[in-house]
């Protein structure tokens, strides 16, 4: 069956930001495809141009076997878009604006009100449905986004950021509605997140993008795997960089670890095939240098020790996070 | 395949909707013209004595039909200029990746558009006839195309102009350098075909001159204008700014 979503070098310039660069890569038909990478990636860009709303400055994008700059129309029959900001009229109440939505996506007449119901029930806001949807909370109007995304039964759903600013419980909730619709509606699904355990749980298939490129590609399994099968995570007792620089360098000097990764001073990422024969050599590493060692802990690799060992920077630093809940808080308003 | 006319209807719909949920549109589109009236209308016609002013008829009988076109100006224009407020609040994605048509989907929100604008004109028209004794009832279909027109073209401008401002910044500027201008040489406070030349130029090429001006001819007879030319006029320049303001939505993206 061919791809439903093919990008061939697709590029986006504001000025002289490459905000989306050369990106290739193709979505299979059924599937849930995560797109998961830092703000300020290009994930909303990619979306922008794969959904008609941006024209590429180069490259190629075909959904659904159409070509998104020549037959526009084609694609926009065959879409559903979740996007990133809130996209409905908060003055209407929630049945108005999903039956504004059926109307202008192509619902006939006759099924739409039946439909609207269904959908309702299925985000669970039946309740609401005559209220304004400025009176809504942040993750009932998500919950009823997500009800327009879905009211024309599109073959593909674009769901950019599906769960930002949103708490673990509506998060979970969300997923759930994801995973049943690809199961039982076998909708394919394209989503960008910058929660690496979003794009764990639901995605088939992930790439991680960073300034605008794409840095790796394949099944969260796959993308673990290849970074070895254990991460050491070792905090010295003291912060101070150039100390962390020296052990850091001895570790990797001795050649046991395929990767050594300076997380911020203080901190260093190891990769081990097996991590309690690693730690030993570890402390023998720091007594040699006269460098004290706070705390070691091991885990199984995720997502963010992959992206912090391609890029040398977290996905979601501690220290972004205040910045970042002003960002949702603007968004939501 | 969208239905153009189902498109067409909801856009209409949505415009609709949200004018009479906000009561404050409601209440402000009631009170207003009644307040100009009152301060600026009896004002002037009581400083006056009621001594008969341009065109022979008192103050305020001269200036309540440009009340009644002033105020579909605002309506018509600010609702067409609103597509600025839909793209900041997202809604505008929303129909920009609509597989209906953008003509279908813009043919009805201009629908809409004029048809609050109307129903803003026929308020203020019934305010009119219960607050002024000189008015003529036979002019009322006469004023309702004038009124018509208004609409038509303003809410145009302002579609037009909100597809080529990418955020409220513009919006100030705007409102300054566009909306006040037509306003103040719409003909409604003193007859704009006395003023000197470069002001007059200027004042026949406003859109709001002709619409005034139709609608006092047809309530008092004192406009300055055959009838005829200011209906060609009308008719022109709606249709111009009919087509810039399709023509711009139809090209407009997320960008
Ligand atoms: N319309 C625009 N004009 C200029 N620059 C833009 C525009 N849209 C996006 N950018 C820039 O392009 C880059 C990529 O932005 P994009 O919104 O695609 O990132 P993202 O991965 O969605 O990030 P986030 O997690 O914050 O949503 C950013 O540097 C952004 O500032
Ligand atoms: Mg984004």
């Amino acid at each position: 069956m061919p791809d439903i979503v093919v990008a061939e070098a697709l590029t986006k310039t504001f000025g002289t930001l490459r905000a989306v660069d050369e990106v290739s890569f193709t979505v299979r038909r059924g599937e849930i495809f995560g797109f998961l990478g830092p703000n300020g990636a290009g994930k909303t860009t990619t979306i922008n141009l794969l959904t008609t709303l941006m024209k590429p400055t180069s490259g190629r994008g075909m959904v659904a076997g159409f070509d998104v700059q020549r037959e526009p129309q084609k694609v926009r029959e065959r879409i559903g878009v979740l996007f990133q900001d809130l996209t409905l009229d908060r003055e209407l109440t929630g049945w108005e604006n999903l039956w504004i939505h059926g109307l202008i996506y192509g619902v006939p007449r006759g099924i739409l009100k039946n439909r609207i119901r269904e959908l309702l029930a299925f985000v669970e806001l039946e309740d609401w449905a005559g209220s304004q949807v400025k009176k809504y909370s942040g993750g009932m109007q998500r919950r009823l986004q997500i009800a327009a995304a879905l009211l024309h039964r599109p073959e593909i759903l674009f769901l950019d950021e599906p769960t930002l600013g949103l708490d673990p419980q509506t998060r979970a909730h969300i997923w759930d509605y994801i995973l049943s619709l690809q199961r039982n509606e076998k909708v394919t699904v394209f989503l960008t997140t910058h929660y690496m355990d979003e794009a764990e749980r639901l995605c088939h298939r992930t790439a991680i993008i960073d300034h605008g490129r794409i840095i790796a590609l394949g099944s969260p399994e796959e993308l673990k795997r290849a970074l070895g099968s254990e991460v050491v995570y070792v905090q010295l007792a003291s912060k101070s960089l150039q100390e962390t620089g020296r052990m850091a360098e001895s570790l990797k000097a001795c050649g046991e670890f395929s990767r050594v990764h300076v997380v911020r001073p203080g901190e260093i990422s190891v990769s081990a095939s097996r991590a309690p024969e690693a730690i030993p050599k570890i402390f023998e590493k720091a007594e040699d240098l006269t460098v004290k060692i706070r705390e070691v802990t091991y885990h199984m690799p995720t997502l963010e020790d992959v992206f912090l060992h391609l890029t040398g920077r977290k996905l979601r630093d501690e220290e972004v996070s205040g910045m970042e809940a002003v960002r949702i808080r603007h968004r939501w308003r | 395949m969208v239905n153009p006319a189902s498109a067409a209807y909801v856009m209409w719909y949505r415009q609709v909707k949200r004018f009479i949920r906000t009561r404050s549109r409601l209440v402000g589109a009631i009170l207003q013209p009644i307040f100009w009236m009152i301060f600026l209308g009896l004002g002037f016609t009581s400083a006056l004595k009621g001594a008969p002013v341009f065109g022979g008829i008192d103050y305020l009988t001269f200036f309540t039909p440009g009340v009644v076109v002033m105020a579909v100006f605002f309506t018509a224009f600010f609702s067409g200029i609103s597509v600025i407020w839909d793209r900041e609040f997202g809604f505008l994605k929303e129909i920009l990746v609509a597989p209906a048509s953008r003509t279908a989907t813009i043919a009805g929100r201009i629908l809409g558009d004029v048809t609050i604008s109307m129903l803003q004109g026929v308020i203020v028209l019934t305010i009119a006839f219960l607050m002024v004794p000189n008015l003529r009832l036979l002019g009322v279909p006469l004023v309702l195309v004038a009124v018509f027109f208004t609409a038509l073209q303003f809410t145009g401008l302002g579609i037009a102009l909100a597809s080529k401002l990418k955020s409220f910044e513009g919006f100030q500027l705007v409102n300054m350098l566009i909306a006040m201008p037509i306003f103040f040489l719409s003909g409604a406070f003193y007859p704009v075909n006395a003023l000197p030349a470069p002001a007059s130029i200027i004042a026949y090429l406003n859109p709001l001159v002709y619409g005034v001006d139709l609608s006092r001819t047809a309530l008092t007879g004192a406009g300055f204008l055959p009838l005829t030319s200011a209906f060609a006029a009308l008719a022109a320049s709606s249709l111009f700014l009919l087509v810039v303001a399709v023509w711009g939505f139809k090209k407009a993206t997320a960008e």
